[in-house]
């Protein structure tokens, strides 16, 4: 009977280990179908979000067929449509393209400046006024703006932004109609000053006992140290300038004066004919943003969780 | 005694963000040097037009003669106007957005707060719609609408719809539809904000309250959803005001108020009463106006619904 007491722990041992392991199984099995409908629902989720640009890239590269029909591969292959659009006989199409990159490139440098520059002295000078100016910018960032549309309009006419004198002169000037109304960005004034604020004052002391003028400062140390802020910023701001219509599509009477989305639009009424092409238009609106956003996004979605806490 | 007091002042110079340097004459020039192109930017295009604006909602004016004072005239012209009725009507059923982009925004979250694998992919994913144009995604939306289109296919594929016609071209369903589009295009834009405020909930509490025993559906209702209030909270506000003013969606999709003004929203009359072709600035202003009104108090009322986003309550 010595054989009883041993084995019989060693048995039990056994047999918890045992139970043990299954316990383990089964969570892991138990983990693993969780993480499988987790997957199910996040691809149906991700198919309704990318269908729709998915079904106007694929009927954008169809020549003929039946337009509106739900398809997931093209029917037919041609790149006629994106021709059609390129050759720019029905359309200024590179006109348009180039509307845009000089009004995004005129809207990020004006914007990301002048907040970089204004957050400057709210984050790190003092001066009277200071928190004055601070309030009022706060409360206009809460206050709606709904006739911001209809006196800008009036503004911009007033200040004569849409005289007709020289061509050159007219074009300037019109892109200045466009960008000016959204170059003062209260958000970004607010994501810089925040940013501004997690500088150590140390930094900018030593600099001005070492005599350095307060641009200097601006430009060595905290342009750098914010550098992370103002990318995030900038590629909020070019997907802005990029996307906007509306305004433009109000203001400007000369339609090559347009940016991209806002004559993508204008085509999608005078061109109805070839519903193909404007897709072919849609698709190449998307891409630079796409590339940006990509590019960028890491910056992006910080610029837009800063935007919230900030 | 002065050292400390000296050392406390710094300090408290330091709070304020202010620096060691005195407030002289020459540094607040240059203060001011700093921040005078983006407030005279400001002043034009965002001061001036809530002054000028509001003035110009009690005159009569078309740009070519000077305004002219009318009092409550466009006020009376307004509320006379079935038109604008019906416009406000739909900008307030406009708000059955909120609720429904919420809850799904913060499912979405909890679903991509998860550590699986690839989950990057998912996350950038649903924020494509957000970064594209309403230009371009109401385009998109109108032809997906179409007659034989992919959402009729599906919609009759599920016995949900019967006889093929253009949602868009219904006056029962027109409204609907596009507020499916704002739906579909803001769920990545709130996702992510949720997700920031996922991230702010300390995990040591959830994972204490499963040591001591709570269930998944107690750790979502009792420490989730009270650390998402201040989130939950900043974003049904930002959605109800945007869909009190909602516009540009309309403008794309149904322009005009198509079919038969049942997409007219408010902005969207005060907007034709400008640009349409009468260029009646006072009137649109005054609509511009309610709509603002309107929008304040709906950001009230939410405050209240949602308890000041108090976490304590």
């Amino acid at each position: 009977m010595p054989e009883t007491s041993l084995p019989q722990e060693v048995l039990q041992r056994d047999r918890h280990a045992q139970v043990a392991a299954r316990l383990k199984v089964a969570r892991r099995r138990r983990q693993g179908l969780r993480n499988l409908v987790a997957y199910a629902v996040l691809t149906v989720i991700a198919l309704i979000m990318l269908y729709p640009f998915y079904w106007t890239l694929i009927t954008s590269l169809e020549p003929t067929g039946n337009i509106y029909e739900v398809k997931l591969l093209p029917r037919s292959f041609s790149l006629r449509n994106y021709a059609e659009m390129f050759s720019g006989t029905t359309v200024p199409f590179w006109r348009l393209i180039m509307n845009s990159v000089v009004i995004c490139a005129l809207g990020v440098t004006l914007t990301t400046t002048l907040a970089t520059l204004a957050a400057y002295p709210l984050a790190k000078m003092r001066f009277p006024g200071r928190d004055l100016i601070f309030y009022a910018i706060l409360i206009l960032m809460v206050l709606p703006n709904e006739a911001g549309l209809i006196v800008n309009y009036i503004t911009t006419i007033k200040l004569g932004l849409l005289q007709q004198t020289s061509p050159a002169a007219d074009m300037i000037r019109q892109y200045l109609a466009v960008v000016l109304p959204g170059a003062a960005s209260i958000v970004g004034l607010f994501l810089l000053r925040q940013a501004y604020l997690g500088v150590p004052l140390e930094l900018i002391e030593a600099a001005r006992i070492d005599g350095a003028p307060e641009l200097t400062i601006w430009r060595r140390i905290m342009l750098p140290l914010a550098l992370p802020t103002i990318a995030a910023f900038a590629i909020l701001e070019f997907v802005a300038y990029w996307n906007s219509f509306l305004w433009a599509r109000i203001m400007l009477p000369d339609k090559n004066m347009l940016p991209l989305s806002a004559g993508l639009l204008e085509l999608s009424g005078t061109f109805s004919t070839n519903s193909r092409a404007v897709m072919a238009g849609a698709v190449i609106t998307i891409i630079p943003i796409l590339v940006v956003f990509l590019m960028g996004q890491k910056y992006f979605m910080k610029g837009l969780e800063g935007a919230v806490k900030g | 005694m002065t050292a400390k007091r000296r050392r406390v002042s710094r300090r408290e110079q330091h709070r304020r963000g202010g620096t060691g340097a005195s407030v002289t004459v020459r540094n607040t020039l240059i203060a001011y040097a700093f921040m005078l192109p983006f407030l005279v930017l400001l002043v034009v295009y965002h001061t001036w037009p809530v002054v000028f604006g509001t003035y110009l909602a009690f005159t009569e004016y078309n740009i070519i003669s000077p305004p002219k004072w009318v009092g409550l005239a466009n006020f009376r012209e307004l509320f006379a106007d079935e038109q604008f009725w019906s416009g406000l009507r739909n900008s307030l059923k406009y708000v059955l957005v909120v609720p429904v982009i919420q809850v799904i925004s913060i499912l979405v979250a909890l679903l991509v707060n998860r550590p699986l694998k690839g989950i990057g992919f998912f996350r950038t994913a649903y924020y494509v719609p957000v970064v594209t144009s309403f230009a371009v995604v109401g385009l998109i939306w109108s032809w997906l609408y179409k007659q034989g289109g992919a959402v009729n296919s599906l919609l009759m594929a599920l016995g949900l719809m019967h006889g093929d016609h253009s949602l868009l071209d219904s006056p029962a369903t027109a409204l609907f539809a596009v507020m499916f589009v704002t739906l579909w295009k803001g769920i990545g834009y709130y996702m992510v904000l949720y997700l920031a405020g996922l991230q702010g909930i300390s995990p040591e509490l959830e994972e204490a309250a499963v040591i001591d025993g709570a269930t998944r559906a107690q750790v979502f209702w009792n420490i989730t959803l009270p650390g998402l209030r201040p989130t939950i909270l900043v974003c049904s506000l930002l959605s109800t005001i945007s869909a009190v003013k909602v516009f540009e969606e309309l403008y794309v999709m149904t322009p005009n108020g198509y079919p038969a003004g049942s997409t007219y929203s408010a902005l969207m009359y005060s907007f034709s009463k400008a640009f349409g072709g009468d260029f009646n600035f006072g009137l649109a202003a005054a609509a511009s106006m309610v709509v603002a009104v309107v929008s304040i108090l709906f950001g009230l009322l939410n405050f209240r619904l949602t308890r000041g986003g108090r976490t304590d309550a």
